[in-house]
């Protein structure tokens, strides 16, 4: 079973508890900023990085009713079910498990950032100032989801069966997915997820405009997305078509399957294309 | 892909937790080490808090490892945030790990341009003694028109909403006995 | 709301929001600063409820708001006078409720009215008061109309006072659009008037920083008692605060006009223990009326007690000399003046920061440099601390002594804090201070010792210090448990009451066995039952599930003031008869059989007014027993500025009051008459606000870099139609000017805010953002530089709110 997360904007009040919990969670330094990074709001930092591996954006934008709203959405790894990522990468430094996440063994990274050309989303950073970088991005907490035993005790009492239980429930669970308070992340299957995504649109209809992203984009992301604006004024890529990357390079790797390097340009070549649909894009409105 | 356990820790980016414990606590733990320590809590001595900043009250657990705190979330078991953070709730962390904090008395001459560090048993003294020297020359026993009143108008004590509460009352019982009449706290502003 | 219930707290608490039928957050931003309480908010949405958002700014309440209402700064009473207007004239109330719970019934002395906007004379900057009185029948008893029929009722004033608060005349006031302030009234009282459905308020300080702040919680009162939403579950109106035990500092009363429990602080005139207690201790001749308060002398006696003790006795008048006697008002502003004016020559500051969080803050740092002495107790170096080398002063020009005493933090100590729910909430110490910090209890524990040793050599009127119980160990580190105990409060003597019997030493079970002949002490009666022989009560940690507490009380969670009661005024969340209005949500309910309430904690144990077959219930009391006359207060007699709320603008406001000629609060007091600024020269409204990622004075969170990476500097919000005909765009540099000082900051140019039209006049408002200052991370002009020495005609809160100023760029931001 492949785990997921619900990101429902139409909850979101925009606290950034999840964005600040990631950074405790993983201990990352801050980024330096002088003012917000973009109209709309209050966002900070301006874009992923190697020290922000989740990010609320704020959007000022009409909603589907016609109606002002400011609306907070997230980045991070999307967890993309066949990831480009890591069929780019050269040595096998990225994979995705079978619970969903898309980790990174930095003991075989040779820096090439192949990764980083080739994700649809652009979410992975390199460490560019440091003499010896790696490549940084979301981890799905996978170390949470793994461990995460209840304490045994709190305050030296040991914890009753009722908070071991709600103990080991909260532990496992992403970072920001705990720190979520109105339940605009929602941490679970991602087939229960996508089944909860249909009911809520079905049930509120005038809430949500009637599009799971990340069900279909790129192939199906482990992120999965509702909101009551359209995703492309949220700066959701919207031409990423429903097929994964690596499909497309599937035909050549199975071709030539060990010229890995072509593989890798190959998918370098997606780099260019997304960016190329991304331009064309931009033209259009 | 199979991965073996150092791997599995190494992948999942606890190397850079490693790092940065040593950057901060000159502590070089392996890094599998580190993910004991981080997420096999029953290692940790773990303490519930209640969030220092909004009037809500979410309560936070803090995990102590060897005298340093290594992580402040939600607490599952509170019946309010119920593990949930806000952006401030979820930066407690530097609160304690932070380089800014004060760690001496520091003490500013009348005109220096500077402070100076100084001891507890320098510094009580003298606060005492400047407290008694003031409250001694402006005390009012009794006001114009003779009635008792025991005050003195010329110390101001303010402060208090981010204390206990055991120290919000001995402030003000304190407060009280010194005659203090300008006493202020954020309540009103 | 203490001139309406009788206490001042949030009267429900945040799990509760969940029960709620309709959620109007007005004078706050709920999302913002309170952000976890969002998890009920969000709830009850989820269960059909509707929020409402009323700011006059689109905020991150408003994003997920049903409805959003903008109104102009300082015109709640408009506002919300259009709802009760609506309320009134639509008979879209709880009938009963109101003729049982509230003073709708009473007759009011003939002669009240309200003329040219006044209510009665004014006489040296206050109101004689004369005709705000209720009419008395022989017995002394108020004189009551429970059809509601008598034009000197207070239901017949309210519907004549608030016939003029008509939509339209509200909206040319408020700048809120006609049709989005029917929609508000509409759903608001639409939902919850009805028994069995419940609205709540949120509010916080945008409520309450006005010049006529506590009237705006007036009509807040007014509306939530007229749609009987007080005592009930989801319900009430919630005084949000906004720091961790700003409820329990206010209990403890560091406040120079009340002692620990709210007691009052003795004035000049009461010159022994019983002239104080025959001006304070309220009496009623009704005998349905509990009237707690006429508890007054147990209180004050055992308060006494726990602060002299063997020392206070019936010899001395309980040591009641001991206390300061005060005949003047010495609240922040006045303390201020007085630093100002030199009178105050020292100054103890815990953790709190004046230079960035004062009004008018450019002449509190200014007052600071005329002391001889400064104590500043911190986690970090605070402007307040650091003022003496702020930009633009000169060091050797300040003959301040300063001593800056590092404090633990609160992950660094033990003890309990009080949430805004009212529950107090034991903390632990997960590791000790860094270096030299101490707790402040530690400072304040070794300060007093040095005290009493000096004292006890001689000087000035020693007695109060020297004879000061202080007795909290022997160790390095004072006993926190041993100051919760002697909160809590001590039998100091064998004695039996109320049929139980208890040993001198052992601590007090609740309030209820507090004695005024000595025989107890208590620190704070309301904390009397936190700490007790079974234990200390806030330390508990059990929560419920919704199967057994279907709406959230969670009872064994911590404890909660006063006596473990989570909704206050519940008496009132049932009908004469004792049956819940609400039977699907019920906080109590009174089982005939056993013949005792159920549920929650009740205000009382006596019996509801009525049996069964709806005679009288001799042994019953009124709902409202923190009131003497057992009523909450539609009129309340006891303010300064009036019995109902009437609309005045703020002291600086563009427009003229379009209800009266009476521009401003006709009894508030103005510090600094010629620092006023007038809309020709600053025509542009402005009010200051917080955000999510900083708190407060921003000591605690601009010091934290993943919260100064959120939010670095300050800046000043303004509306997409102002910044073009200023030529302004996101991101410059503007200078936003009053008459206190001129400061720059960035400009944010948003479409959440929007001009105002008041009777066809464009008004534009900005808000700027108050947290910061010039130490810290995150650095940048402070708000509060800006902000007038004025304040509520009541408690003297400053009017951060609402005020005027000029707005000009003065540089290219370079940002998008």
């Amino acid at each position: 079973m492949s785990r997921g997360v619900l990101v429902d904007t139409t909850l979101c009040t925009g606290c950034r508890g999840c964005q600040v919990a990631c950074k405790q969670q993983n201990k990352l330094p801050p980024e330096e900023t002088t003012f917000f990074a973009k109209a709309g709001g209050y966002q900070n930092p301006a874009d992923l990085s190697a020290r922000t591996y989740s990010l609320v954006t704020f959007n000022e934008v009409e909603n589907k009713n016609g109606h002002f709203d400011w609306v907070f959405a997230r980045r991070q790894c999307m967890h993309c079910e066949e990831p480009s990522c890591v069929s780019a990468c050269l040595v096998g430094a990225l994979s995705k498990t079978e619970s969903g996440a898309v980790v990174y063994d930095e003991t075989k990274c040779i820096g090439c950032r192949y990764c980083l050309l080739s994700c649809p989303f652009g979410v992975p950073s390199f460490e560019w100032e440091k003499t010896v970088p790696f490549v940084r991005k979301c981890t799905f907490c996978f170390t949470r989801q793994a461990g995460g035993d209840a304490p045994a005790t709190v305050n030296g009492k040991a914890l009753d069966s009722e908070q071991r239980a709600r103990h080991k429930e909260t532990q496992t669970k992403p970072a920001c997915t705990k720190a979520c308070h109105t339940g605009a992340l929602m941490f679970g299957e991602r087939e229960e997820l996508l089944v909860e995504a249909r009911n809520r649109i079905r049930k509120n209809p005038k809430r949500y405009v009637n599009h799971i992203y990340g069900e279909k984009e790129a192939g199906g992301t482990s992120w999965l997305y509702l909101a009551g604006v359209s995703f492309k004024k949220l700066g959701f890529p919207m031409h990423l078509g429903e097929r994964s990357f690596p499909s497309y390079a599937k035909a050549a790797k199975d071709g030539v399957p060990h010229v890995m390097l072509g593989v890798g340009a190959m998918l370098g070549g997606f780099y260019w294309y997304n960016q190329r649909c991304a331009e064309v894009a931009k033209k259009g409105e | 892909m199979k991965l073996d356990r150092r791997k599995f820790l190494l992948a999942t980016g606890v190397t850079g937790a490693s790092a940065f414990l040593k950057d901060l606590f000159g502590v070089d733990i392996d890094p599998s080490e580190a993910y004991a320590q981080e997420h096999d809590s029953r290692r940790g001595k773990i303490t519930s808090t209640i969030c220092p900043f909004c009037g809500v009250g979410c309560g936070m657990l803090v995990t102590n490892i060897g005298g340093k705190i290594v992580n402040v979330e939600g607490d599952p078991d509170h019946p309010i945030n119920q593990g949930a953070v806000c952006s401030k709730g979820a930066a407690m962390y530097q609160i304690s790990n932070n380089p800014r904090r004060l760690d001496k008395v520091l003490y500013r001459k009348p005109g220096a341009t500077e402070w100076e560090e100084k001891e507890w048993d320098w510094a009580i003294p003298r606060i005492a003694a400047n407290i008694k020297r003031t409250r001694d020359a402006g005390f009012i026993r009794k006001d114009s028109r003779g009635r008792t009143v025991n005050r003195t108008e010329n110390i101001a004590c303010m402060g208090g909403a981010a204390l206990d509460n055991e120290e919000c009352y001995t402030y003000s019982k304190l407060c009280r006995a010194m005659g203090v009449v300008y006493l202020e706290h954020q309540a009103r502003i | 709301m203490a001139a309406s219930f009788g206490r001042g707290a949030m009267t429900n608490h945040w799990n509760d929001i969940a029960n709620s039928d309709c959620i109007m957050v007005i004078g706050s931003n709920a999302a913002e600063n309170h952000p976890i309480s969002f998890k009920y908010v969000t709830r009850a949405q989820q269960n059909g409820a509707k929020l409402i958002s009323v700011d006059p700014r689109y905020t991150r309440t408003s994003s997920v708001s049903d409805i959003y209402a903008p109104l102009r700064s300082g015109t709640d009473i408009a506002f919300i006078g259009a709802m009760i207007n609506y309320a009134l004239a639509n008979d879209l109330i709880q009938r009963e409720y109101v003729i049982t719970h509230t003073n709708a019934s009473f007759l009011v002395d003939s002669k009240f009215k309200l003329e040219d906007g006044l209510f009665g004379e004014v006489k040296d900057g206050a109101y004689t008061k004369d005709t705000w009185k209720f009419q008395k029948g022989a017995n002394g008893v108020i004189r009551k109309d429970t059809t509601l029929k008598n034009p000197n009722c207070v239901y017949q004033l309210l519907k004549k006072h608030f016939a003029r608060y008509d939509f339209e005349s509200a909206s040319e006031i408020t700048g809120t659009p006609v049709g989005d302030l029917k929609k508000v009234a509409k759903t608001f009282v639409g939902m919850s008037h009805r028994p069995e459905k419940s609205g709540t308020i949120m509010y916080a300080m945008g409520t309450t920083q006005h010049t006529h702040g506590t009237q705006n919680i007036r009509s807040y009162v007014i509306l939530q008692l007229l749609m009987g939403n007080i005592g009930v579950a989801g319900g009430g109106i919630n005084a949000l605060r906004g720091e961790s035990n700003v409820q329990g500092s206010t209990d403890h009363c560091i406040l120079f006009h009340i002692i620990p429990g709210y007691l009052k602080c003795p004035t000049a005139g009461n010159t022994s223990l019983q002239a104080y207690l025959d001006k304070w201790t309220p009496k009623t001749k009704d005998a349905k009326s509990a009237n707690w308060w006429g508890n007054y002398p147990k209180y004050i006696t055992s308060l006494l007690k726990a602060f002299w003790g063997e020392n206070a006795g019936k010899s001395n008048d309980f040591a009641y000399d001991y206390l300061p006697k005060r005949d003047a008002n010495y609240s922040h502003m006045a303390l201020f003046d007085a630093m100002g004016r030199g009178v105050i020559k020292g100054m103890i500051t815990l953790g709190q920061n004046p230079a960035v969080g004062g009004p008018s803050a450019g002449q509190e740092r200014d007052a600071l440099g005329n002391l001889d002495w400064l104590v500043a107790v911190d986690l970090w170096e605070t402007e307040t601390a650091a003022f003496w080398k702020r930009p633009g002063t000169n060091p050797a020009d300040i003959n301040t002594e300063v001593f800056l005493l590092p404090a633990a933090g609160s992950m660094e100590k033990e003890g309990s804090v009080t949430n805004s729910g009212r529950w107090g909430q034991w903390r632990y110490r997960a590791k000790p201070a860094p270096g030299d910090a101490k707790s402040d209890l530690w400072m304040l524990d070794r300060i007093a010792r040095e005290l009493k040793k000096l004292y006890a050599q001689g000087g000035v009127f020693p007695d109060p210090i020297v004879n000061l119980a202080w007795n909290y160990g022997d160790g390095d580190e004072p006993d926190p448990h041993l100051v919760a105990k002697e909160i809590n409060g001590y039998f100091t003597k064998d004695c039996t009451v109320k049929g139980k019997s208890f040993k001198k030493g052992q601590l007090i079970p609740s309030f209820a066995y507090l004695l005024d002949d000595g025989g107890t002490s208590s620190g704070n009666w309301l904390y009397c039952a936190s700490y007790t022989e079974k234990g200390n009560m806030m330390a508990r940690r059990t929560r419920s599930n919704l199967k057994d507490d279907p709406i959230g009380l969670n009872q064994d969670w911590a404890w909660c003031w006063p006596v473990n009661r989570r909704i206050i005024y519940n008496r009132a969340s049932c009908d004469a008869k004792g049956v819940p209005w609400a039977p699907n949500k019920p906080v109590i309910a009174y089982d005939r059989v056993a013949g005792k309430w159920r549920g929650d904690v009740p205000d009382g144990g006596w019996p509801p007014l009525l049996k069964p077959d709806g005679t009288q219930d001799p042994k019953a009391k009124y709902s409202f027993i923190m009131r003497a006359e057992g009523h909450a207060c539609l009129f309340a007699p006891s303010l300064k500025d009036g019995p109902l709320p009437e609309h005045y603008e703020p002291l600086e406001s563009p427009v003229a009051n379009f209800m009266s000629e009476q521009q401003n609060n006709p009894v508030i007091k103005i510090w600094r008459p010629e620092e006023i600024g007038d809309s020709k020269e600053y025509p542009v409204v402005a009010t200051t606000y917080r955000v999510t990622e900083h708190w407060q004075a921003g000591a605690m969170t601009r010091n934290l870099p993943w919260l100064a990476e959120l939010v670095p500097d300050a800046f000043v919000e303004m509306s997409c139609e102002f910044a073009a005909e200023k030529g302004i765009e996101n991101g410059d540099r503007v200078a936003v000017k009053t008459p206190r000082a001129t400061i720059e900051l960035y400009a944010v140019v948003t479409p959440r805010f929007k001009p105002f039209e008041l009777k066809g006049k464009t008004v534009h408002q900005v808000g700027l953002i108050w947290h910061f200052g010039y130490q810290g991370i995150a650095k940048g002009e402070s708000a509060n530089m800006l902000t007038p020495m004025v304040g509520d005609a009541n408690t003297m809160i400053p009017e951060f709110k609402a005020f005027l100023c000029d707005v000009r760029k003065i540089g290219k931001g370079g940002v998008a």
